[in-house]
């Protein structure tokens, strides 16, 4: 009986239980449908869609940095080149814990909070995620190995090799060549959609000098290639690529050589020399001292390294070599031109000098230097002697009877008072007052008695080296200037170097007294140096004839030249520019100049020095001067080692 | 007769390695065929899927492999057993269950914020919790034999314990998603149990009202953030969004013939997170397409018509339940975690039965079939 009550109700839960999967199964089909449905909408329906997804996912377009064109100088040394750096990067998407490997990577290898500073700044400015941002620069190769030992708890930490800006030789060349450095935010927005285009792979861009100038000849065109990465932005292969155009190498008129014995001769002192080739104005040199190692600057300078260069108060970074001042003495071979030009005087016209001036209608007279040496003056003195002997007196007189606005005409072409330059854009203009010029810039009318001080160089009347050693070189050239340039020209493919043509428009504009006149100025100027003592007349030797004779060593090439000091508060100064300046604080120092030049008759080099707060033009400046022409002219002139310099670094 | 019945193994013909009868007696070996050749189909596959989703790496698919011979021979030795062993070591092993979750959550280890491991010397860690996947069903199961059905409503309260105890120890282990399974296993057997409707109808209604409630008050962060990602994966695609786009763009970038073995972009490039896991239905759904994924989803319609089949001719209340709650899960294993890879539903943590990697997962599951092929090879001859 038991047993078949049993028996019934299985047979009932039988049933139950058949249903219940027969639900069971009804459930199951209508899930596999849909779910069947969901696949085919996602699979088939919406496959074009996810199949672009798939490959925005993993292909990117990357662009391919050109290479920078390198700088040679005249001989084929290399003045900038690439080296390769390996930098630490970062990608910070796949960096899980940054600042846990930052401290991690603080104490394996040098990182300040200056680096990570930085490296943020970077971080924030980038567009394209999944990119790498470098943390820091220049890593050693015992950092390289700290790195690689503890590389598995770095994730998204990665080093990364990469061409880099070098300049061999550092402070000697920095302020003719410039520098490369990070492109900032101003610089991107100021380019144009084109050029952005251009620059989407290049982090360095010019910031002065050449580098700066010629830019365009420089970068390069960028390349491009598709690239199929995996998730954690590693490159897993490159699918397409247009090769970068490298930059275009580039030569200068530059020399390497001279450029370091100018930088030897003006040693420690602040102050710049330019040379310049005069029949082609290709410079030679353009050192500015104290200067700095543009290295620095290429990878970003922190903010250490720019306070210690700060910190002299020297301004390194200034580049003196075109920055106008007063130029002194120098400026009177050129007023001499402008008077004979403008026929005020000839060769012969001589004026008596009692050692002083004194301009009619007024009591306060002019001194020449001689009154404060023993209260005489130079005599009779024409415009030769005036020019050897820096006469001032005779240039006083000059100055008046041209007239400032003569003055000024003249000057002008001559390259003064503006940047006569055609590839260095920084350089100063310089300043060539006139009437229209004070009134427009002090507000003020011209005064009759400023005048003579534009005839000596002491007055409003302003000039940059650059445009000094041009000018000299001007007149070594025999009066044919030519505007100034670095760039030689750019090397071809096959390794020729081509000529650059610049239009050059300065030769027709001058205006030149007859050649006879600008020999006769010329030939003043070798005075200046060689013009020995005369037994029988007191004051006829050249001014910077003293210094060479005290040198010992007598020149073996045709020189000319003239000093020049300029005043930084009211001193008096003899011939040569020597003052003893032992008690006076060296701030209030005169500066000293010269310009000088090859007087052979194809002249090969001019040069201005100008020594900041260095004292007489004639003792302080000439050797300089002259140093420079010795290492250019003198075969066997004993340089510094180029690779001891470029070592340096 | 009942009793001697119970006694004696009388295998199905059908069913034996041999068909010599009288030699092989009491030694054959008893398999369901069509259940293993299934199992063994899908076993294969998904160890076709994990090497490309391993990055081709070898040694994850020998492991894998290991797991998969292990899990077979301890499924053929389950299926060894008699149904009967099963029935009277319900509650004993029932017991047992619980008392090993007990020490797990005293001792066990913690992997991926789950404290659900249990490390013994000597052995591969494993899961304890995973064993409640069929010893749940297996008490339910007990239980209702021992009662008439449908129950009433006093049966429900008990199976609710049942449930309910060992899914609540779980739950301390911080494992949501096994939880979740565990008390989906007792709720099917529930429902085979032949519940009335009634009671389904008010129990769903109840969790529809109750889960604002839910989500407002007891739902942690990181549950909330999955169900809007649900709703929304593009709130936040670089987050918590990122693994559900990746993984639909691997799907749909599959198309109808996929990209081929070992070809799939979004998977070997490492877009898609947890690839040779969770994930691994997008490495297949990319790699071989829609037609993969339905020979994926044919290959467990198999074993599920096969596992219904079992079910339907088991012969009482105990293997029908059981077979039943076993078969169920199962496929609500594989539909959860295909609906969650391909955004039908929010994400939670469960693994593609038989293909994702994990050898816990693979030897619990083939323990449940092989008690299924117990209960369909060891059949009493019952009276006509």
């Amino acid at each position: 009986m038991a047993e078949k009550f049993k028996l019934d109700d299985h047979e009932r839960e039988t049933l139950i239980f058949n249903r219940r999967m027969i639900v069971a199964g009804v459930f199951i089909f209508l899930l596999i449908s849909a779910l069947v449905a969901w696949m085919v909408y996602l699979q088939v329906y919406r496959y074009d869609y996810f199949a672009a997804r798939s490959d925005g996912n993993r292909l990117h377009s990357q662009y391919v940095p050109p290479n920078r064109g390198l700088i040679y100088d005249r001989n084929g040394v290399l003045l900038a080149d690439n080296r390769p750096i390996f930098n630490l990067t970062v990608v910070r998407e796949t960096a899980s814990n940054l600042d846990v490997s930052l401290d991690l990577l603080r104490s394996v290898i040098n990182l300040t909070d200056d680096d990570i500073e930085q490296y943020r700044t970077r971080q924030s400015r980038r567009a394209v995620p999944h990119t790498s941002v470098p943390l820091r620069y220049q890593l050693t190769e015992e950092e390289i190995a700290n790195i690689a030992v503890n590389q598995h708890l770095l994730p998204g930490i990665s080093v990364e090799a990469q061409l880099v800006r070098h300049y061999p030789f550092a402070e000697m060349s920095a302020h003719a060549i410039g520098y490369v450095s990070e492109i900032n935010k101003d610089e991107m927005t100021a380019m144009s959609a084109e050029m952005a285009a251009n620059y989407r792979g290049t982090h360095q861009i010019g910031k002065t000098g050449i580098e700066k100038t010629y830019e365009n000849l420089l970068h390069g065109e960028v390349g491009y290639e598709t690239v199929e990465k995996n998730n954690r932005g590693q490159v897993m292969r490159v699918l397409d690529r247009t090769d970068p155009v490298p930059g275009r190498d580039i030569v200068l008129h530059l020399d390497a050589k001279l450029q370091a014995a100018a930088a030897q001769a003006l040693g420690d002192r602040r102050g710049a020399v330019v040379a310049i080739e005069p029949s082609t104005g290709g410079v030679l040199a353009m050192v500015s001292q104290p200067g700095y190692d543009p290295n620095l600057f290429v990878t970003g300078i922190s903010r250490a390294q720019l306070a210690e260069l700060n910190r002299s108060g020297h301004t390194p970074l200034f580049n003196r070599a075109i920055a106008s001042r007063v130029p002194g003495s120098t400026i009177k071979p050129f007023i001499g031109l402008a008077g004979l030009y403008n026929q005020v005087i000839t060769p012969e016209t001589v004026i008596y000098d009692p050692g002083y001036f004194r301009m009619q209608g007024r009591s306060r007279p002019y001194y020449d230097w001689t009154w404060w040496v023993d209260k005489s003056g130079h005599g009779a003195i024409d415009l030769r002697r005036a020019i050897y002997q820096s006469c001032n007196t005779y240039f006083y007189q000059l100055a008046v009877d041209l007239g400032i606005e003569k003055i000024h005409d003249y000057l002008m072409t001559f390259g003064f008072g503006q940047n006569y330059a055609i590839d260095i854009p920084e350089a100063s203009s310089g300043i060539v007052p006139n009437e229209a010029w004070k009134l427009a810039n002090r507000g003020e009318v011209w005064y009759a008695g400023e005048t003579p001080y534009e005839g000596i160089g002491n007055g409003i009347f302003q000039a940059t080296t650059l445009q000094m050693a041009s000018a000299a070189a001007a007149i070594a050239n025999h009066g044919v200037l030519k505007q100034p340039r670095m760039l030689r020209g750019t090397v071809d493919n096959d390794g020729e170097i081509t000529d650059v043509a610049f239009p050059d428009s300065a030769a027709q504009k001058q205006l030149l007294p007859s050649q006879e006149q600008i020999e006769l100025v010329r030939n003043a100027m070798v005075d200046v140096v060689n013009k020995p003592y005369d037994p029988e007349h007191r004051r006829h030797e050249g001014s910077a004839y003293p210094v060479l004779r005290e040198s010992g060593r007598p020149l073996e090439y045709p020189m000319g030249g003239k000093s020049g000091t300029a005043q930084v508060v009211q001193f008096q100064v003899d011939a040569a520019g020597n003052r003893d300046n032992g008690e006076v604080d060296e701030r209030f120092r005169t500066h000293a100049m010269f310009i000088a030049f090859d007087a052979s008759e194809n002249s090969r080099i001019a040069v201005a020095v100008f020594v900041e707060n260095g004292g007489g033009g004639g003792s302080v400046a000439f050797p300089v001067a002259r140093a420079v022409l010795d290492a250019y002219l003198l075969p066997e002139q004993e340089f510094p080692e180029l690779s001891a310099v470029s070592n340096g670094h | 007769m009942a009793s001697r019945s119970i006694t004696r193994p009388l295998g199905n013909d059908f069913y034996r390695l041999s068909g010599k009868r009288g030699l092989l007696r009491g030694r054959t070996l008893r398999i369901d065929a069509p259940l293993m050749f299934s199992l063994f189909c899908l076993a294969m596959y998904g160890l076709v899927v994990l090497f490309s989703a391993s990055g081709e790496n070898i040694a994850d698919v020998e492991r894998q492999a290991a797991a998969i011979v292990i899990a077979f021979v301890v499924m053929i030795g389950v299926a060894q057993f008699e149904v009967e062993f099963f029935r009277r070591g319900a509650p004993l092993m029932f017991v047992g269950g619980l008392g090993v979750l007990i020490v797990v959550l005293l001792f066990g280890s913690e992997v991926n914020g789950a404290k659900a491991w249990l490390d013994l010397p000597g052995l591969p860690s494993f899961q304890p919790s995973e064993l409640e996947k069929f010893l749940v069903p297996m008490m339910l199961a007990w239980y209702m034999s021992k009662r008439s059905l449908p129950p009433r409503f006093r049966d429900l309260v008990v199976c609710a314990l049942i449930i309910l105890l060992p899914s609540a120890l779980i739950l301390l282990q911080n494992d949501t998603g096994t939880a979740l399974m565990v008390v989906m296993s007792g709720i099917f057997v529930v429902l085979l149990a032949g519940i009335s409707w009634r009671i389904v109808i008010s129990g769903a209604l109840l969790l529809v009202m109750a889960s604002p409630a839910w989500y407002i008050f007891l739902a942690k962060a990181h549950q909330k953030n999955r169900i809007l990602t649900f709703f929304d994966p593009y709130r936040d695609p670089t987050g918590a969004g990122y693994n559900i786009i990746q993984s639909q763009i691997a799907i749909g970038s599959g198309g109808i013939q996929g990209k081929g073995w070992l070809n799939g972009a979004q998977s070997q490039l490492d877009f898609i997170p947890e690839s040779n896991t969770d994930f691994i239905l997008a490495v297949l759904a990319e790699e071989f397409g829609l037609l993969g994924v339905l020979f994926l989803i044919a290959l467990y319609l198999a074993v599920l018509a096969r596992g219904f089949y079992i079910a339907v001719t088991a012969q009482d209340t105990f293997s029908r339940l059981l077979a039943g709650g076993i078969i169920l899960t199962f496929f609500f294993y594989a539909f959860v975690n295909m609906a969650m890879v391909s955004g039908l539903m929010p994400v939670v943590g469960l693994p593609l039965p038989l293909v994702s990697k994990g050898g816990t997962s693979i030897v619990t599951l083939l323990t449940g079939f092989g008690i299924l092929m117990s209960i369909h090879t060891h059949k009493r001859v019952l009276p006509r």
